[in-house]
């Protein structure tokens, strides 16, 4: 810490030959970036050396072979992607609409929209499926001569449990409506719809050719947000008993130790990739026409 | 009196490739409200910040009653600044804004509050202490704004386009006031502006910088009346040019012949810079110029005429005398004789006339 | 509501002769809002309702036994050891976090502002197992430093309260620098100048501008950190199991039958209790959020 202090030093002696900002103030920006850089890289440079460091053989990369034939790693694997697409597509199909109509409409939502999104983020994934284990355990209990009791089966199918995507949308709402809710003030809808429908566009025309490529950089970063999220979730996930690849990983770390820190590199890699994908979407966007 | 002597020697400023000031040499009396008036990049706004410290100078000095302070910290200088727009500190109210450097110097609270509530009365806002900025008006923050740069009692105050971002209005009134307080306080006053009624209508004296040197400085009448330089004539005020052609010291332009002001090009096929106000026009079925627009000003109306070879004049008329020059007829010219500045020939001289609109 | 009528004939379909668009076009601004807020209404009201009812019956009956035992005994050693280290990351993550975007906001290069803009917004979402088991591969018992540096000799155990704080902060100081960012773009150069032409020192400048303007920023980082390492659970999971008492592993336990049968409502009755913390944290950042939203408009 005591690299820090000089910047609240009172400026006395300003060096004479440095015009601008005094050098003792690089100084310390200077420290910080590099201790916040070994910080921020020691973790990712040790997990990859432990992953190609065997102690008997030295270097191999056996551990990141193994990550394809593991068992179960493709079945869990597309199913988070799956996992992902569906509460894209569901969220911005959910959101995009309301917020549009907010923005154009029905100013006097807003007020509920952002209580409506706000509220995930006070309450813990742990404590919401907590919630959720409770009433799916009512089908059995309860509904098990209804016809809910069929709908309470079939959102939990091992296969595509669409109870996940339920609870990975609400998770998801309050970065998904940040994202947009920015996207949309950064443009001015109201008066693009007006010229737009004033020039003869039908309303389907207005929001996929006009509000939509205007809105690309806020829609990239919704989905990103929520790819990370879906990609990532745990909690809901293994307390429910599904296996997505988050909950695999965990499976497999038991067996071998290299492996698994193999596979996190593995999915921070592919979240890099997909980050990258979907920025590209933005920045062209951005510095388009 | 209070004010001092501001004197800029030789001052060089540059970033990167840009050169913001290229050796400028200007001398500010006490008490006196200069205007530093230029285009944006010619360098004014960087002169100031000299003065104030916020930039430091690759070569020259600033000397304050003939000290040296270039090398003084900004804040152990004897100047209150004020801001093109938004320097308020959002989380104090007015008062706390403008006592702000006594509460730096450790002044006791009473006395503090007592001097900001002095200050707010001076710029005119006595009952807006417990004000927030986001809760003023534009023209109030700038207010609170001169209050502030004020409350220390500096010798020097700096002003950077503190009226640019305002309403045309409240503009006029708040320049006139800062006008009044200058002269009552007899503070000597360095006040930055691309503005060039603004500086006429204020100062004392007007220095016109271009591209980081001083062009010409006078008296407000002296520059708009006696530009030394085509620049200043173009930049202060509308200018016509007007094809004219030499001879000895006399210029013969629309068929007259009117003495000319200052040096003389070499060539004898010239521009002659005439003002829209010194345009004569009388409406005449057979005049030499067609009526092409007219618009409406309020006390005056500017018309644009076309002579048969081409040349467009702009003219100022009081509003009155021109209602019987719609567009479409046609009027006779004729320039006031007094002496006129030339310039060489520009190649396309209807281009200039715009760009000085 | 000028506004509204204004646009009303925009809206009308072609050649479709109907009156009274004002209205219609509002009831049209309900419908598009309408699936979202049904819903949010059936995915998370009815969990938090049989959440609600759970914590507050006990054999059927209405009762706040188990929200009593919810707050003693391993239960309230839990919920305040989450209380302590979500505190602990929380302020020490903000302030790290705001130097370090304080330092990337004041450099003259731009990549490396956009390259530490881009890397916090990985960072800020690289939670979770992987985050674990990275931390466990480079300072684990095991891990690569561990054993270069014999840390396991000095006393050294990832696996304890401080480590998972060094691993919170992984992803916390990254989400401060995300938050704090605009805000440091949002103080004005002229504030700076205003102040040293005051004759303000650069501490001074801090000490009466700079830090009160950021403050309700500032506040508002240190309640989304203390929320994000309150609501952490898959990260404490994979690396700790239960040597640290922290109240989501609690909850996962009773939820999971590693406790007694019977637990189930007592893990909601915790879940609640996270909820009431979470929200009065939530109820301090809103405001400060609208604050600042002015000040640095």
């Amino acid at each position: 810490m005591a690299a820090l202090t000089p910047t609240v030093l009172p400026d006395v002696s300003a060096p004479a030959h440095v015009p601008g900002r005094p050098r003792r103030v690089r100084v310390w920006r200077g420290v910080v970036l590099v201790v916040a850089a070994l910080y921020f890289l020691a973790p990712l440079l040790a997990s990859f050396i432990f992953t190609v460091n065997d102690p008997t053989q030295g270097f191999t990369l056996d551990a990141y072979g193994e990550i394809f034939p593991a068992d179960g790693f493709a079945q869990s694997l597309l199913l988070s992607l799956g996992l992902a697409v569906a509460t894209i597509v569901v969220v911005l199909a959910l959101t995009l609409p309301a917020m549009l109509a907010v923005r154009l409409s029905a100013p006097r939502l807003r007020p509920v929209m952002e209580v409506v999104c706000t509220l995930p983020l006070v309450v813990p994934p742990i404590t919401f499926v907590a919630g959720i284990s409770t009433v799916l355990r009512w089908g059995p209990d309860y509904l098990a001569t209804t016809p809910f009791y069929q709908t309470v089966m079939a959102i939990q199918n091992p296969s595509f449990p669409v109870v996940l995507v339920i609870a990975d949308v609400v998770l998801a709402l309050p970065f998904v409506y940040r994202a947009l809710d920015s996207g949309l003030g950064a443009m001015d809808v109201r008066t693009l719809v007006e010229a737009a429908r004033n020039c003869g566009a039908s309303w389907p025309h207005v929001v996929f050719r006009v509000i939509i490529p205007n809105l690309k950089s806020g829609l990239a970063s919704a989905s990103f947000l929520t790819l990370a999220l879906v990609l990532g979730e745990y909690t809901v996930a293994r307390l429910l008993g599904f296996q997505p690849f988050s909950v695999w990983i965990v499976t497999v770390s038991g067996a071998n130790a290299a492996m698994s820190v193999a596979v996190s590199i593995f999915s921070l890699l592919l979240t890099w990739l997909l980050l990258l994908i979907l920025s590209t979407v933005g920045t062209r966007q951005r510095s388009g026409p | 009196m209070n004010g001092a002597r501001v004197e800029f020697r030789g001052l060089r400023r540059t970033f990167g490739t840009a050169v913001a000031l290229d050796g400028l040499d200007l001398t500010v009396e006490p008490g006196e409200l200069i205007a530093l008036l230029g285009p944006s990049g010619c360098g004014k706004t960087t002169a100031l910040r000299c003065v104030a410290g916020f930039e430091r100078p690759d070569a020259g000095a600033v000397l304050v009653d003939g000290d040296d302070i270039t090398r003084v910290p900004a804040n152990r200088r004897d100047a209150g600044m004020v801001f093109q727009s938004y320097s308020l500190f959002p989380n104090l109210n007015a008062r706390d804004n403008v006592a702000f450097g006594m509460r730096v110097r450790k002044a006791p609270a009473a006395k503090r509050h007592a001097r900001a509530a002095e200050l707010l009365e001076l710029v005119g806002l006595p009952t807006h202490g417990d004000r927030y900025p986001h809760q003023l008006s534009g023209g109030q923050q700038q207010r609170v704004a001169l209050a502030r740069a004020l409350a220390l009692e500096p010798r020097v105050l700096l002003l950077d386009e503190p009226l640019s971002a305002l309403d045309a209005k409240v503009r006029v009134t708040l320049r006139e006031e800062i006008r009044r307080l200058q002269l009552s306080l007899g503070i000597t006053t360095i006040f930055v502006t691309h503005d060039q009624e603004e500086a006429l209508s204020i100062a004392d004296h007007v220095a016109v910088l271009k591209e980081g040197r001083l062009e010409q400085s006078g008296p407000p009448a002296e520059i708009y009346d006696r530009p030394a330089t085509p620049f200043v004539a173009e930049f202060v005020g509308t200018m016509n040019h007007l094809p004219g052609r030499l001879s000895g010291d006399e210029v013969e332009v629309i068929g007259q012949r009117l003495p000319v002001q200052g040096h003389t090009p070499g060539a004898t096929d010239v521009d002659v810079l005439v003002r829209p106000e010194t345009v004569l026009v009388t409406p005449a079925e057979d005049g030499e110029a067609l009526v092409v627009t007219s618009s409406f000003r309020g006390s005056s109306v500017r018309l644009l005429l076309r002579l048969d070879d081409g040349t467009e004049i702009l003219a100022d008329l009081p509003g009155h005398d021109a209602t019987r020059l719609a567009p479409g007829g046609r009027a006779g010219i004729r320039l006031v004789e007094r002496p006129v500045l030339v310039a060489p020939r520009t190649a396309a001289p209807v281009e200039v006339l715009t760009a000085a609109e | 509501m000028a506004e509204t009528l204004a646009t009303a004939p925009v809206d009308l379909p072609p050649g479709n002769p109907v009156r009274g668009g004002g209205s219609r076009t509002r009831s049209k601004g309900w419908t598009a809002a309408l699936p979202l807020l049904v819903f949010v209404g059936l995915a998370f009201g009815i969990p938090a309702l049989a959440l609600l009812g759970g914590a507050f019956t006990s054999n059927g009956s209405l009762s706040s036994a188990n929200l009593t035992a919810s707050l003693q005994g391993a239960y309230l050693t839990a919920l305040l050891g989450s209380v302590k280290l979500s505190a602990l990351v929380a302020v020490v993550g903000a302030v790290l976090g705001t130097f370090l975007a304080q330092a990337v906001v004041t450099s003259r290069f731009r990549a490396l502002r956009e390259a530490v803009l881009t890397a916090s917004g990985v960072l800020a979402n690289f939670g979770g197992v992987p985050l674990a088991f990275a931390w466990i591969a480079t300072l684990g018992n095991s891990g690569v430093l561990t054993t270069r540096l014999n840390l396991g000799d000095h006393g050294w155990s990832l696996y304890s309260f401080w480590g998972l704080a060094l691993v919170y902060l992984y992803f916390s100081i990254p989400l401060m620098v995300l938050v704090v960012v605009p805000a440091l773009d949002g103080l004005r150069p002229q504030w700076r100048e205003a102040a040293q032409n005051n004759g303000a020192s650069a501490w001074q400048f801090w000490r009466y501008v700079g830090i009160p303007v950021l403050t309700p920023t500032l506040l508002g980082g240190v309640v989304l950190l203390f929320g994000g390492a309150f609501a952490a659970y898959a990260t404490a999971a994979a690396m700790v199991g239960t040597v640290v008492p922290l109240v989501t592993l609690q909850i996962a336990d009773a939820l999971t039958g590693n406790v007694l049968i019977g637990h189930e409502n007592v893990a909601l009755a915790l879940s609640f209790d996270m909820i009431v913390v979470a929200g009065l944290v939530m109820a301090v950042y809103l405001p400060l959020q609208r604050r600042s939203a002015r000040w640095l408009r």
